[in-house]
């Protein structure tokens, strides 16, 4: 049982991962209509920034901390997601803006965008894993003693962020006139535009929360584990399936399919120990890939299908 | 076969980008003959790099079949690619964890070539019907679960070890010592052994033969009806279907073809490198002949041709690079640079690719009347 609760727990903690993830994509597939490829490499853009503003903050000799993470963290966090949001408007503005060329046209630039990303991070900061050097703490006792399983405070932290997040997300679509522009703009850009929204903002406001919330998510792999030049295209195609899953369109879709994709994603090991099934980790990105074909299949539309952003 | 006349066009014919293309490939030929002459670039790596080029050039035409005729955008070019050299490399090497005895590799062509086809099926038949976004992601997805196979079933595959000691293509022959099954009056065909330069011509000979036989005989299918139809399939599916055609059929069979080209590049790879490894089969090689389809032209051979070619200037060209230059970093991130700014640019400023389908794609006889008049 304490194995279940265990992976459940991993679950919930890459859960919230995709989902930061899945949200923006999905918010790009909806109102930009195009697959973008480069919102992998725009989380590992986030990632590296938060990088580079924790090193300058140590050294400024930043060494204040909340519940044990340095504060540097928390301010590198906020950095990364400006940088991603800046980089990803500034590519709307100067590459994808501009061109006209239908929406596989925009999905190959998206491809080369990526390379371009990762080139320049790779120059920068080379090809090494590296790592955020925030001090680790092993799991919670209370939790432990109480449950049986180990959750850190890296764990708790990944997941209050990005719940935090995602509601910010749900109340500025529901309740602000900006959220209500960015439905509507989903919904039908034409209409939105001869109803006098201007849409042109609209997809600058959509590039950076979707760049933002991808940045977060990307400093939170580099917490969990490492930061790499290709962490964020390793993660796409998972993100991919978790969009696909939800609806591609759908925001909320996003959000149960980014669940979804964590879920099975940390519940592999399953297979082998509940129903003998020799499948190890190492194929738990295939699970999920396999489970998206199937569920184009069996319903193209996703789950909650449409674009009801 | 009249389609099949490779007649060279006086250069009044040509329009201005192919002028300047004609002259760029003029120029750099003449650049590696006086850098082979001077001896910077030794004659067995120059023939490699043509080799490679060569491949490249197959793997294009391979997804010039799914994308430039029939608007498929599959993202699996390096699964195709990695199953010839797999399917290849596994009965001929003698590094194989597969078969104890070498094959001799003509069979691992066949073997590879049907493996491809076969898993063209299996991914064709869930992945076709999809839309063209969802196409991309899916194929892209089933071409990592490839990857991923490759790469943990060590026991088949010898995992990311890879397969090292796969013969020369031309294995038994030339390899020194002849083969019981062999009448005598053919030993010296064995017997006689090969310098490097010999085989780098060998093997560039190899893959000038596979291009002519592959090219060919798209160009042939391209202009049959059959690729009438994979034109109509890409510009506009409804009307191939209003039109009463099988769509999915017939990109389905457009898939295994393309497949298939890809997977005897693959396979030629497997013996022009001598080995082969997952890392082999990631991604970024399937991007590089996107880059080379539509740097070239969708849809168009020639431009496939020009695209293969600049592809491989691109990653070899590099190494030269980092070899003179001092420059601060890996050559690496600058080939990926250089790769998606080549996307981005292309994209940009000339969608349709440097030397898209103009002439090619007509009958000659169905423009004659209107130039006798």
């Amino acid at each position: 049982m304490s194995l279940l609760l265990q992976l459940i727990a991993n679950g919930i903690v890459y859960s919230g991962i995709i989902v930061l993830a899945s949200v923006g994509l999905s918010l790009v597939y909806s109102i930009a209509d195009f697959a973008n490829f480069a919102h992998g490499d725009t989380m590992a853009v986030g990632a590296y920034g938060a990088f580079a503003t924790i090193g300058v903050l140590t050294s400024m000799g930043l060494t204040a901390t909340i519940w044990g993470f340095p504060v540097a963290f928390f301010v590198a966090l906020l950095v990364g997601m400006a940088v991603a949001a800046v980089v990803a408007v500034l590519t709307h503005k100067i590459v994808y803006e501009p061109m006209d060329v239908g929406s596989i046209g925009m999905l190959i630039t998206s491809i080369g965008i990526a390379f371009l990303y990762r080139s320049v991070i790779q120059m920068r900061f080379g090809a090494i894993m590296q790592s955020f050097g925030v001090q680790r703490f092993g799991p919670i006792p209370e939790l432990q003693a109480a449950l049986g399983i180990a959750v850190t405070r890296r764990d708790l932290l990944i997941v209050a962020v990005s719940l935090t997040l995602v509601v910010g997300l749900h109340l500025l679509l529901q309740y602000t006139t900006l959220g209500r522009k960015m439905r509507a703009t989903a919904d039908n850009r034409s209409l939105a535009k001869v109803s006098g929204i201007r849409t042109g903002r609209v997809l600058v406001s959509m590039w950076v929360i979707g760049a933002a919330l991808a940045a977060a998510g990307g400093v939170f792999i580099g917490l969990n584990a490492n930061i790499y030049p290709r962490m964020g295209f390793d993660i796409l195609l998972l993100v991919f399936a978790a969009v696909i899953l939800g609806g591609i369109g759908s925001v909320y879709g996003a959000m149960l399919g980014g669940f979804v994709i964590g879920m099975i994603h940390e519940l592999t090991p399953l297979f082998q120990t509940r129903l003998g099934i020799p499948i190890g980790t190492e194929y738990a990105p295939a699970i999920a890939f396999l489970l998206m074909v199937g569920i184009l299949l069996w319903r193209p539309q996703g789950i909650l299908g449409g674009s009801n952003t | 076969m009249s389609g099949l006349s490779l007649s060279v066009p006086l250069v009044g014919e040509l329009n201005r980008e192919e002028q300047l293309v004609a002259g760029g490939v003029v120029g750099f030929v003449a650049l590696l003959a006086v850098a082979v002459v001077a001896g910077i670039i030794e004659p067995t790596y120059l023939l490699f790099l043509l080799s490679l080029a060569g491949m490249y050039l197959l793997l294009s035409m391979g997804l010039n079949v799914h994308w430039g005729y029939t608007g498929l955008i599959n993202f699996s070019v390096a699964a195709f690619f990695g199953i010839g050299a797999y399917g290849t490399a596994l009965l001929t090497a003698s590094g194989s964890p597969l078969a104890s005895s070498m094959y001799p590799p003509i069979l691992g062509f066949g073997i590879g070539i049907l493996g491809a086809a076969l898993v063209a099926v299996l991914i064709g038949i869930p992945t076709l019907r999809l839309r063209a976004d969802y196409l991309a992601i899916a194929s892209l997805g089933l071409a990592e679960v490839i990857r991923l196979l490759i790469l943990n079933e060590r026991e088949w595959t010898a995992g990311s070890q890879g397969i090292s000691a796969i013969p020369r293509f031309w294995y038994p022959l030339f390899s020194g010592s002849s083969p019981d099954w062999a009448p005598s009056a053919l030993d010296p065909l064995f017997t006689t052994s090969l310098n490097a330069l010999q085989t780098a011509f060998l093997n560039f000979l190899l893959v000038v033969v596979l291009i002519i036989a592959v090219y060919a005989i798209l160009k042939r299918l391209h202009r049959s009806p059959w690729g009438r139809v994979q034109r109509t399939i890409r510009s506009d599916q409804d009307l191939a279907e209003a039109l009463g055609k099988d769509t999915y059929s017939f990109k389905m069979q457009s898939f295994v073809l393309g497949s298939v080209i890809m997977a005897i590049a693959g396979a030629f790879y497997a013996h022009l490198n001598l080995f082969i490894a997952p890392g082999d089969l990631n991604p970024i090689r399937t991007f590089y002949v996107w880059v080379a389809v539509i740097l070239g032209g969708s849809g168009s051979n020639r431009g496939a041709v020009l695209g293969g070619f600049v592809i491989v200037l691109i990653i070899e060209g590099t190494r030269f690079i980092n070899g003179i230059a001092a420059i601060p970093f890996d050559i690496a991130p600058l080939r990926l640079f250089l790769i998606g700014l080549l996307i981005v640019l292309i994209m940009k400023f000339r969608p349709q690719g440097i030397l898209p389908p103009q002439a090619e794609l007509i009958w000659p006889s169905a423009t004659r009347g209107e130039d006798d008049e």
